[in-house]
């Protein structure tokens, strides 16, 4: 009986949200009776509108004529690829091949002579904010390199050809993204490099070059030429708007690059988190690589339906996204998805089962079906935005035994590491995955937390205890003072403490990580997992309707919308749901500082074979960070909080930027220890790589820099090398 | 009365002004060390606060009892310290770095102090204390 007073409080207060958004729209029966978890009768708001109705401009919206279909049986089998066994001076893939392990087994730069290094040239993409325009740049771009080419992306998805010996731009692509289709960050991770199935060696677009933008258009280009491959959609290009319903430029976007799994190209998008709970949907597509034609999609709360909605109709609204680069897998024919969040991240009511079934998890989809064949949940009803943000690294797992199981790493947020078979998403019996007692139901009427969390109990924790008290840091006792009063004023559980009304929670970890987009770096030679984490707490709470309304806080795609007033990760609107959310680092706001004590940021090095941590240290110093924002200068390794991942290499190095001091350094691998550094233009939130040209080993790293991070944005590709004479 | 009348005219500005600040200081920590005693956090704010207000006024008033006080806050402050962090060499910077600098300052006042004590003792205008 209360259950159910409950639910109709919930209820009573989903309609009155309704109001306003059901008011801007003209309702031609007059009677839009929504009923809010069936996803087929979301408001008429989200209706595809009539064809005649003109589009938003930039993105196109929805009603965008279907792709022609294909069956996944009649897509030739693919040739091998460059990236299914990388030649050594090679990075064809964003993790350098399918395995996505960031290893390179160049051996050239090693900790006796990496100080020698200098650079070589210095490539500028020519994307950065115009004078007058909010800073939303964050390129974390990896080139990746085949033959003696760079192929890149710009932060605003121009596509490049760059010589990988000196840097000259031999073509670029431009994309035509306007500075209004970034989301939450412009960012372009990387492009993949494909070979046709189809088109013989010496012809155009034999070789080819997928590329996917923040305005959802997927591209394919000539490697050679970088000229559009016409066979390819409509003149070298589909556009991924189709079937997605309503939505504004930068609502949806594409970051990642694209995944080519047995001639299947495979789409994910990221839906800017904290909108509205019927945010366009999380729809997970699979291509034909050589024509663009539609083989499938992954609708979550439509999961028999695998072909494009029909006229009028769209994918399921408010599904989780995916925003993280998904790995391949030819042999299983799979594709491993990491997904985010539900929409309305903060306040999980409103969620379908299915939907609840597959957030905050890995889903490996059959790529010939779109079917998931398996899904391994990190999070159990997530509010606390902790979406997989990292790639899935694959590697083959040698028991004492001698037997091998084909395995792959899953990094979270949580800091927790899983570790399972890529056959039936099962944890492998050495690295044990335990159901542990979390704070349940919580204090949200009608929204129980889950009662308990996975831990993987066996893989080293990326992270630190519970926070106390005592940990509450700054620069003098009345700071400090300030941070534990904050610390006392907030409800705290420990991990997992769930979001409320009129009181702050500390989440910790906080939403950026643990690990992050950065991913990790595996040696599988030695059998070394190389993690870069972060040390964040955030300071969340929900908000009543009528306090988010006096913040000034909308949806996007609200007429009124106001990007400074609050966005993505962040406060959001939460449109829909009966909450909007605050959520902010846990700081002071005053001094710009952090409310806990130092290290902000770790990297370690584990064995996977004894599951021992061979070192952890702080990463980064305070040369760049300091108290309201002044760089201090100090080369102190305080570990500052990063973003980017980090190579491995077999000339015994340990390549990494990410941190806040702007700076790009080699540790060795066998004593942690900086061997290395040198200061970029720019803030170096990316992920590094290396290859070599003419027996010449190179590292390069975009420092792009990250509006979040506050590190300073640049367009340059930074490229190192040992002097010429020296090798 | 307290009188800096034969004292140097540094003495006569920086006693105070120390003895100002350390007082403001110390209202600010007795004020929110409250609050977070009120919250079930750390008494050791409202504490200090309180010896750092009565510190304050000491030196404000020419009290070389004033810098005593303060010195002994220091030194329980660095205990305190070693009782709730250890040797975390970081979490020792907001407990101790600002409160050392102005021991020092304190430090640097004593002969001020001692000179202003030995006059106010030879002109018997110590009477107050």
């Amino acid at each position: 009986m209360r259950k159910s007073i409950a639910l109709a409080t919930t209820a009573l207060l989903g309609g009155a949200l309704f109001q306003p958004a059901v008011a801007q729209v003209r309702t031609s029966d007059g009677a839009p009776s929504e009923t809010m978890n069936d996803q087929q009768n979301v408001p008429e708001k989200f209706r595809a509108p009539p064809p005649s109705a003109p589009q938003a401009p930039g993105v196109n919206a929805a009603n965008l004529p279907d792709n022609p279909e294909i069956n996944a049986a009649d897509i030739p089998p693919m040739v091998p690829q460059a990236s299914a066994n990388p030649a050594p001076a090679d990075w064809p893939a964003y993790g350098r091949g399918d395995a996505q392990n960031r290893y390179s087994p160049l051996a050239q730069i090693t900790p006796e002579n990496v100080g020698k290094l200098q650079r070589v040239f210095v490539y500028h993409t020519g994307s950065k904010p115009a004078p007058g325009q909010q800073n939303k740049w964050a390129a974390e771009t990896t080139p990746i390199k085949v033959g003696d080419s760079l192929y890149m992306c710009s932060a605003l998805n121009d596509v490049m050809r760059i010589d990988a010996a000196t840097g000259k731009e031999i073509w670029r692509h431009a994309s035509g993204v306007k500075y209004q289709s970034i989301p939450y960050t412009a960012a372009c991770k990387g492009v993949t490099y494909y070979t046709s199935s189809t088109v013989q060696e010496g012809q155009p677009c034999h070789n080819r070059i997928i590329a996917s933008t923040l305005d959802m258009r997927l591209m394919e280009m000539d490697a050679e030429t970088g000229k559009s491959c016409e066979a390819f959609g409509f003149g070298g290009q589909i556009n991924l708007m189709q079937g997605m319903g309503e939505s504004v430029p930068g609502f949806v976007s594409m970051t990642t690059p694209p995944p080519v799994i047995n001639g299947i190209v495979v789409v994910n998008h990221e839906v800017l988190d904290g909108q509205r709970r019927w945010a366009p949907s999380g729809v997970i597509r699979g291509y034909d690589a050589e024509t663009g034609k539609f083989v499938w999609a992954w609708d979550v709360n439509n999961p028999e339906d695998h072909h494009q909605p029909g006229p009028g109709k769209f994918y399921s609204r408010g599904t989780p996204n995916s925003w993280a680069a998904m790995t391949g897998d030819n042999e299983l024919g799979l594709v491993y998805v990491p997904t985010g969040n539900s929409a309305g991240d903060y306040y999980s009511a409103l969620r379908s089962d299915q939907e609840n079934a597959v957030s905050s998890s890995v889903v490996a989809l059959d790529v010939k079906t779109g079917s998931p064949r398996w899904v391994f949940q990190t999070v159990h009803k997530d509010v606390w935005d902790y979406d997989i943000g990292s790639q899935v690294t694959k590697f083959d797992y040698k028991a004492a035994d001698g037997t091998v199981t084909p395995a792959m790493l899953v990094p979270t947020k949580r800091g927790q590491t899983f570790v399972l078979d890529r056959r039936t998403g099962k944890p492998l019996p050495e690295f044990p995955v335990e159901e542990r007692a979390a704070p349940s139901p919580g204090p949200v009427q009608g929204d129980p937390r889950s009662a308990t969390q996975p831990w993987s109990v066996a893989f080293p924790r990326l992270g630190f205890p519970p926070l106390k008290e005592s940990d509450m840091w700054g620069m003098s006792p009345i700071d400090q003072l300030f941070c534990r009063i904050k610390y006392r004023q907030a409800d705290y559980e420990g991990e997992f403490t769930p979001p409320r009304l009129h009181r702050p929670t500390i989440e910790y970890p906080g939403y950026n990580g643990g690990s992050d987009w950065g991913s990790m770096a595996y040696d599988p030679q030695s059998g070394i997992v190389i993690a870069n984490w972060n040390n964040t707490p955030m300071y969340d709470q929900l908000l009543t309707r009528e306090q988010a309304v006096k913040q000034g806080l909308m949806p996007v795609d609200a007429p009124g919308f106001n990007p400074s007033a609050g966005g993505a990760e962040g406060a959001g609107a939460m449109a829909e749901t009966p909450f909007g959310v605050s959520v902010e680092p846990f700081w002071n706001r005053f001094t710009g500082m952090m409310c806990n004590k130092p290290p902000y940021g770790m990297i370690e090095a584990i064995d996977i074979k004894t599951k021992k941590v061979l070192w952890q240290r702080p990463l980064g110093t305070a040369r760049a960070n300091g108290p309201w924002g002044l760089p201090t200068g100090l080369p102190l390794n305080i570990g500052t909080p990063n973003n980017g991942g980090s190579v491995v290499t077999a000339g015994g190095l340990v390549f990494v930027a990410a941190a806040t001091d702007n700076q790009i350094r080699a540790i060795d691998i066998k004593t942690g220890k900086d061997v290395w550094s040198d200061v970029l233009p720019g803030g170096g939130q990316a992920n590094p790589m290396t290859y070599e040209v003419n027996g010449r080993q190179y590292v390069a790293i975009m420092a792009g820099g990250h509006h979040f991070m506050m590190t300073p944005v640049s367009d340059a590709l930074v490229v190192y090398a040992l002097p010429a004479d020296s090798h | 009365m307290v009188s800096f009348s034969k004292t140097s005219g540094a003495g006569r500005i920086l006693v105070p002004l120390l003895g100002l600040l350390i007082a403001l200081l110390g209202l600010v920590l007795f004020l929110g060390g409250a609050y977070l005693l009120f919250l079930g956090g750390s008494p050791y704010y409202v504490l200090m606060g309180t010896a750092l207000l009565l510190s304050g006024y000491l030196l404000g008033s020419g009290d070389i009892r004033g810098a005593w006080l303060y010195l002994a806050s220091w030194a329980a402050t660095i205990l305190w310290t070693i009782y709730e962090v250890g040797f975390d060499w970081w979490a020792w910077l907001p407990r101790d770095f600002g409160p050392t600098i102005i021991a020092a300052l304190v430090v640097a006042c004593l002969p001020l102090l001692r000179r202003q004590e030995n006059q106010d003792l030879r002109s018997g205008s110590f009477d107050h204390a």
